[in-house]
């Protein structure tokens, strides 16, 4: 009933699965390597902004990838651990945005001597960014949440109506966060965007999905959900760790898990 | 090598049982030094000199005091051997690139590139001298063209491993050119150039050695005073080829190349003409037996039961080749700790630092002609020269890798620090280091019959004297097929767990 009220709240869907298998590779029959979220069903509607939430290894990656693969061209896209070029300046990281746009002699001039209209272009959007004066500067000699900015700005700079992003926000501090997250939905009318702070996913988004070994468990309005039922998702988060109200640490694991077989008997 | 298979993983009842990687490594090694020890009674390794330390009294003087003065245009030499080694470097990349781009792709690039590869620059240049004569062109294309595929396929070696993230981040219709230049060679650009510069410094070795066939770089003056017995002489100029060596990072600055490009090319002329129509019958009629081209079966069989001793000659080279690698092994073994921040004193360290240097830079066709003036020719001179020169190069990489390793556990004596912390962790990529050099040690094992040591290079050399190009063409092929062969095998043999120091500047 929830769902039928999501169509006519927004617009037509944009992406439907309808109990699809997805995963990594394919053989020569089309039959996939290795299933990681079996028999999904789900919908994408347009102008909805949808929390992506999960455990490490849940399936997000795959999700946001069999995305950016259906949208092709409709949708921006900001990957995990950003995909940059650390020997290129953040100019030549956030230009490749829009790479295709350009012809191969404008391309390579580029490199050599930026273009008049990107460089303004790109210049504006690192003071959106924070980033105002690095623009020359290699990204390799960052730091983590300033690259995370680059990659941001590579995919707002791509000027799609719709953003998918991996982790987008996973290596820069609460506040920015939330003027990075604030930026993506005023330049998208339609976003999913893979999270680990819960509390965000419940305040600055319409629709929550949740994954779990592989399983769509959670699929509903933001409004309707509380910190509590987001817990599920995160088994580990179950031991009394959680109590303390932070984020689970990762237990020690015992000398057995470990690499090195060192110690053992 | 048959592994005692135990019921349980580690050691067996004896110490040689066993499967761990140690043990493994270990008799790997052993197997490797037994076959040399079994095989060398069988080479010709004797000293035919009676008094083969006057000799070296003799040029260690020339060496001490160099006779500067003697030197006819040294300046004019040291130019064209760096205007050669630029050129041919040059032409080499702008040859090989493309094909690096195709190699991964095309079976036919990666056999002619392994054809091309695994003939000697001096092979090269011997038979270009016999189109070009002895001209500019002839040494550039001897460098070039095995430099087009060293360098096709060390770099697509390393543009395989171009991370592939920023690739997959770039929109999904961006061109073939532009994924290129903005996700894949940026990545990759500093190893490229590292890659490039090494085989710059090769290069510059090669264009010495040049001199031995009559090309007037360094090597042939070096060689004229050395067979004329001017060691005075000689001295000073191995003394401006160290310096040379040893300047390389200032000269070879990024922004010096151009200039040396431009002065290169005024050094490198005269151009010569080239026939045309003779270069044609070269390639067509005088490198192929003449009842082949006739087509004389019976002929062949006849041309080929006349060339001289090819058995013993391919003998000798395998036999050179195996005891130079297992000579470079222990060489290095004895030199790594030399140069290594983990061991002796600043002084010690450069002493090693400065040796491993000399003898890295050194061809080891100069170290070869300098033993053989001393101990007289067989097989020896040219063993000690592979052993020294290779082993050197191991050597350099290994202290190089040992010095970014931090001993998990401090306070250990040096024999601790050896035997538990280091070794362990540096062997299986040193043996690794030797499998890939094993290559280029046969085929410098062939060069080294330039100098009469009875290897197929000596017949090469000789066919090559006596115009018979026929014979010594067959044998640059029957040359080329050999290392073709030993490369796959060593490629078979050479160890992988563990080995972390893939290091592209061995190949």
């Amino acid at each position: 009933m929830e769902s039928e009220q999501c169509h006519s709240r927004f617009g037509r869907p944009l992406v439907t699965f309808a109990g699809e298998d997805l995963g990594h590779g394919r053989d020569r029959q089309g039959r996939l390597d290795s299933v990681v979220l079996p028999g999904l069903t789900l919908t994408l509607q347009v102008g909805e902004r949808v929390a992506l939430l999960g455990q490490s290894g849940s399936g997000k990656s795959t999700l946001l990838v069999e995305l950016r693969a259906r949208l092709g061209r409709q949708a921006a896209w900001c990957p995990q651990h950003h995909g940059l070029v650390p020997t290129l300046a953040v100019y030549h990281n956030i230009f490749m945005g829009r790479l295709p746009e350009h012809s191969t002699l404008a391309g390579l001039w580029n490199l050599i001597r930026p273009l008049a209209r990107p460089w303004r272009e790109v210049g504006e959007l690192c003071a959106l960014l924070g980033l105002e004066g690095l623009e020359r500067r290699p990204v390799g000699q960052l730091s983590g949440g300033q690259r995370q900015r680059v990659a941001i700005g590579r995919a707002l700079y791509q000027g799609r109506d719709l953003f998918l992003g991996d982790e987008p926000v996973a290596s820069v501090d609460p506040h920015q966060a939330l003027r990075l997250l604030a930026l993506i939905d005023e330049r998208h009318t339609t976003s999913v965007v893979a999270l680990h702070q819960r509390e965000l996913a419940l305040t600055h988004f319409d629709r929550v999905w949740g994954l779990r070994d592989g399983r769509l468990v959670i699929n509903a309005t933001a409004s309707e959900l509380t910190l509590a039922d987001l817990d599920a998702l995160y088994p580990d988060a179950e031991a009394p760790v959680s109590s303390l109200g932070e984020e689970a640490l990762p237990a020690m694991p015992g000398p057995e898990a470990l690499p090195c077989a060192r110690g053992r008997p | 090598m048959s592994s005692a298979h135990s019921s349980h993983q580690g050691h067996g009842r004896h110490w040689w049982q066993g499967c761990t990687p140690g043990l493994r490594l270990a008799r790997h090694t052993l197997a490797l030094a037994a076959l040399a020890v079994v095989l060398a009674p069988f080479a010709d390794i004797a000293i035919h000199t009676r008094d083969p330390w006057a000799e070296l009294g003799r040029m260690a003087m020339g060496m001490a005091w160099p006779a500067w003065g003697s030197l006819e245009s040294p300046l004019t030499a040291i130019g064209l051997t760096v205007a050669v080694a630029i050129w041919g470097t040059l032409a080499g990349v702008v040859l090989g690139f493309p094909l690096a781009l195709l190699f991964a792709h095309s079976r036919l690039v990666r056999a002619g590139c392994a054809f091309v590869r695994a003939i000697h620059e001096l092979f090269w240049a011997l038979l270009f001298l016999q189109v070009f004569g002895l001209s500019a062109l002839t040494a550039l294309a001897a460098l070039a063209i095995p430099y087009a595929g060293i360098f096709a396929k060390v770099y697509a070696e390393i543009l395989e491993q171009t991370p592939r993230a920023p690739r997959d981040a770039l929109p999904p219709d961006t061109g073939r050119l532009m994924r290129f230049v903005y996700a894949e060679l940026p990545l990759v650009w500093a190893q490229l150039l590292a890659y490039t510069r090494y085989r710059f410094e090769c290069a510059l070795r090669a264009s010495v050695l040049l001199g031995f066939v009559g090309l007037p770089t360094l090597g042939f003056h070096l060689e004229t005073a050395f067979r004329e017995g001017r060691y005075h002489e000689a001295g000073a100029l191995m003394w401006l080829f160290y310096l040379l060596i040893a300047s390389l990072p200032w000269w070879s600055h990024r922004r010096l190349i151009p200039v040396l490009l431009i002065g290169g090319v005024w050094l490198l002329g005269p151009w010569p003409s080239v026939d045309g129509a003779l270069v044609w019958r070269f390639v067509s009629e005088d490198i192929w037996p003449a009842a082949l081209l006739a087509g004389d079966w019976a002929g062949l069989v006849e041309w080929l039961a006349r060339i001289p001793d090819l058995g013993p000659a391919i003998g000798n080279t395998l036999m050179l080749g195996l005891l130079g690698s297992v000579g470079a092994l222990l060489v290095a073994m004895v030199l790594w700790p030399l140069a290594c921040r983990h061991f002796g004193n600043r002084g010690t360290r450069l002493a090693g630092h400065s040796l491993l240097i000399f003898l890295r830079s050194t061809p080891e066709l100069m170290l070869a002609f300098l033993f053989l003036l001393l101990l007289g020719p067989s097989l020896l001179p040219a063993w000690l020269a592979l052993a020294l020169h290779n082993g050197a190069l191991i050597a350099f990489l290994v202290a190089r890798h040992a010095d970014a390793l931090t001993p998990g556990m401090p306070g250990l004596s040096a024999s601790g620090r050896l035997a538990y912390e280091l070794l362990p962790r540096l062997y299986p990529g040193m043996l690794a280091l030797l499998y890939y050099r094993a290559e280029v040690i046969l085929r410098e094992t062939a060069i080294l019959g330039m100098l009469g040591v009875a290897t197929l290079g000596f017949y090469i050399e000789e066919g090559f004297d006596y115009l018979m190009f026929d014979v010594a063409f067959f044998l640059l092929l029957i040359t080329a097929l050999l290392n073709i062969a030993v490369d796959a095998l060593s490629r078979r043999l050479r160890p992988r767990e563990g080995a972390v120091m893939d290091d592209p500047c061995v190949r």
